[in-house]
């Protein structure tokens, strides 16, 4: 576990270097919203290979590192662009070619296995999934209630990401991190992996972390390093500094389109040059 | 009498779902339902709890966004209800009405979110699982949609059974179907068209016993609809069309 005493900043090259091909990656937000992605995009410009990625509700994240050739195995719920763009077109493709495998589930169900993991306990019972084909498709297994109510409930084996990638609004040195509207998955993101990563809109004094410490949701203790990247998120939304770049996001669905075009003109640059 | 597009069909039946103080939840991926959902909150002289995958609870946006998980979708609300809560909610039993999407529902109410074709070598490879698995068994009742009214999304047999359950009501451009003992049942269709219509584009067996044309939209409803569209953007985006 990491300290709470030393700084962690360091520049979102360094922080993606630490990344090593194959890891098991969870990224927090969900569909166009919050999403890390100046760190997804850092991952193609390092070439990383093999990934696996943990999101109960990918879209442009994962449909990026699949169009780059990044990822091994996806693990999520419900894949897609979102907005008014449909399905994700190369994350689709990568599936039905083959080029990568996907273990499909319900939000709910990789959700209980982040809880597994968080909960230390080797199987986590979770609601629903009656009647569905996806527990015979992952092969989960089905208990009796050992209390005698005669309910039958399904649970899920562990899910515990290698590194849980957060992006947040606000962050200080230490690795305490804040987020303003909802927190998606990420708190139980960041329970259940072994280490967590965290990219911030910006830096907050630790003052203001003090004055309110229920507003942390993320306690600098668990967090392993902090990268401060401005819009970040783009060309997602990040709630309240900036929406969706609707236009940005037609212009990285055309299939004619350049992915090397998009990505020089993401606002992490900026911050690398930087940094 | 005033008139449906398929657009404002499938939004306006939505909405007529909703009840009276109940909790009512809108998704991910899920624009119409959202619309719905604001729709009710305008038209309808009722109370009821409207939360969203936005972490919303009881919201009042300022502008109705494009994604129904933007999170200008909390503005106004005075709480976070975020992912995890509502779920657990649903599977507690204590979520009355939950919009869930599908690509194809069978007789059953069940649906397929996740492939055409085998699920091992799909034809086309489906957003998935996503909501359903969990909240289509849990939820109170569950009701989807479909914008394309035809036997390739209205089945007899569905590629993959994502999820199973509660299924309360579907709503087509062309029709609203219930669940009645176990099996989906047609309630009403459009007016302008023929219930043989319906029959012959449907893909599993349409009982239409005490079903009867949809009762047009109320001037609120039609009202509340253009206050939420007024550009009608929503309803280039949805490209309905009635066939």
């Amino acid at each position: 576990m990491a300290s709470d005493h030393e700084s962690k900043l360091m520049s979102l090259t360094e922080m993606v270097a630490r990344v090593p091909d194959g890891a098991a990656l969870a990224l927090g937000g969900s569909f166009l919203h919050r999403g890390p992605f100046a760190f997804v995009r850092e991952l193609i410009r390092q070439n990383r290979k093999g990934l696996e990625i943990i999101k109960q509700s990918p879209g442009y994240d994962l449909d990026l590192l699949c169009r780059a050739g990044c990822v091994a195995k996806a693990r999520a719920g419900i894949v897609a662009m979102e907005g008014n763009f449909g399905l994700a077109p190369w994350y689709r493709r990568a599936v039905e070619t083959k080029q990568i495998v996907l273990e499909e589930h319900a939000c709910a169900s990789l959700t209980a296995g982040l809880r597994a993991a968080a909960f230390g306990v080797p199987f986590q019972p979770c609601g629903g999934l009656h009647g569905s084909d996806l527990p015979r498709l992952n092969g989960w297994a089905c208990l009796k209630d050992p209390y005698g109510s005669g309910q039958d409930v399904w649970v899920i084996p562990p899910i515990s990401p290698d590194i849980a990638v957060i992006h947040a609004n606000e962050v200080n040195e230490f690795g305490d991190t804040r987020i303003y509207g909802t927190y998606n998955w990420d708190r139980i993101m960041s329970r259940s992996a072994q280490r967590v990563f965290v990219v911030a809109e910006r830096l907050a004094p630790v003052e203001t972390f003090k004055e309110r410490p229920e507003m942390t949701l993320i306690p600098g203790f668990m967090v392993d390093a902090v990268a401060v990247v401005p819009n970040g998120a783009w060309p997602g939304s990040c709630w309240p500094y900036y929406e969706i770049d609707y236009p940005e996001v037609e212009s990285y669905m055309d299939e004619a389109g350049s992915l090397d075009a998009h990505l020089a003109r993401a606002p992490e640059l900026q911050e690398t040059r930087r940094g | 009498m005033a008139e449906w597009s398929g657009f404002s069909y499938i939004v306006t039946n939505l909405a007529r779902f909703i009840r009276p103080h109940e909790v009512t939840f809108s998704g991910v991926n899920s624009t119409l339902p959202m619309l719905a959902c604001l729709l009710a909150k305008r038209a309808y002289d009722f109370e009821f709890v409207y939360i969203n995958v936005a972490g919303g609870v009881q919201p009042t946006p300022s502008k109705i966004p494009l994604s129904s998980s933007d999170p200008v979708l909390s503005e106004g609300s005075t709480a976070i209800f975020a992912n995890e809560d509502f779920y657990d909610l649903c599977t507690r039993g204590r979520m009355d009405l939950c919009f869930l999407g599908a690509a194809q529902v069978d007789g059953l109410g069940r649906t397929n979110v996740s492939t055409i074709g085998d699920w091992h070598n799909p034809k086309v490879r489906l957003p998935g699982g996503g909501g359903g698995a969990v909240m289509l068994p849990t939820a109170r009742r569950a009701v989807t949609w479909r914008t394309e009214h035809s036997k390739r999304t209205l089945v007899e047999t569905l590629d993959f059974v994502t999820a199973a359950g509660g299924m309360h009501g579907v709503v087509t451009p062309l029709a609203v179907f219930v669940k009645r003992e176990g099996r989906l049942v047609l309630q009403s269709w459009h007016p302008e068209r023929s219930l043989d219509e319906v029959v012959a584009r449907t893909g599993f067996a349409v009982d239409a016993r005490g079903a009867e044309p949809t009762p047009p939209p109320t001037p609120r409803e039609i009202d509340a609809l253009r206050s939420l569209d007024p550009q009608g953007q929503f309803e280039r985006d949805a490209r309905i069309s009635i066939g």
